[in-house]
């Protein structure tokens, strides 16, 4: 081993921990842009009968309801949720959903169960679950089936 | 004197051409051009994460190698041999 060979092989750590600062700066630089993901349901909608699955890649959003309080569940930690029922006419009534023990859980009481309670019911909603680096986004419908 | 200032310019010429390598294969294949890169699959593992993890190293060795060959040449031909 010559001694440029030794002097190469002592300078390449020094370079991959620059590079693995330097990825990591860049990759929270990137990961701090705002984005905005649309979230699809998955199946049928149905959160009266907490069956109600909205998706985005690995990401999930259960969303039900038990006793006049609905109920955001997702995969990874939110920042906030905020639920909103939307009229025939197209107005919105938000719901902003309160933390519940941790950022995945998320709650509030709201007029769904009185408006969608019976069989056959259906209403249209949005979600916005905001998470670091972005928002998920989603316009649904939830229908009662029993 | 002026066989010394050669030598010098051709290593340094050496030391940029592998810190441009250094530089494309870590951040450019792996980090800038890691989505596209991705699309293609290399024995069941994706390009762009290959590179990010593996593929960089790999090539940091060969330019290791590369440059301590080059240098070699260097020392012989400005017979700098120590």
């Amino acid at each position: 081993m010559n001694r440029h060979l030794k002097m190469a092989f002592m300078v390449a750590p020094f370079l991959g921990i620059l590079g693995f600062i330097g990825a990591d700066y860049y990759s929270e630089n990137q990961a701090a842009k705002n984005k905005i993901i649309q979230l699809v349901p998955e199946g049928h909608c149905d959160i009266i009968n907490q069956s109600c699955v909205l998706k985005s890649g690995e990401f999930k959003v259960n969303i039900s309801d038990e006793a006049g309080v609905t109920e955001v569940n997702s995969t990874f930690p939110l920042d906030s949720a905020t639920l909103f029922l939307v009229n025939q006419s197209d107005q919105m009534t938000p719901y902003p959903l309160g933390m519940q023990k941790s950022p995945y859980y998320w709650r509030s009481p709201t007029e769904l169960r009185s408006l969608v309670g019976e069989k056959g019911a259906s209403y249209k909603l949005r979600l916005i679950a905001k998470i670091k680096g972005g928002q998920y986004i989603s316009e649904f419908y939830t229908q009662t089936t029993k | 004197m002026e066989n010394k200032e050669t030598y010098w310019s051709e290593n340094l010429r050496l030391i940029f051409i592998c810190l441009a390598i250094w530089f494309a294969v870590s951040f450019g294949l792996g980090l800038l051009l890691v989505e596209p890169l991705n699309a293609i699959r290399l024995g069941g593992y994706k390009l762009g994460f290959w590179f990010a993890q593996q593929g960089s190293i790999y090539s940091f060795l060969v330019l290791i190698f590369w440059y301590g060959a080059k240098m070699n040449k260097l020392d012989k031909k400005y017979h700098a041999e120590g």
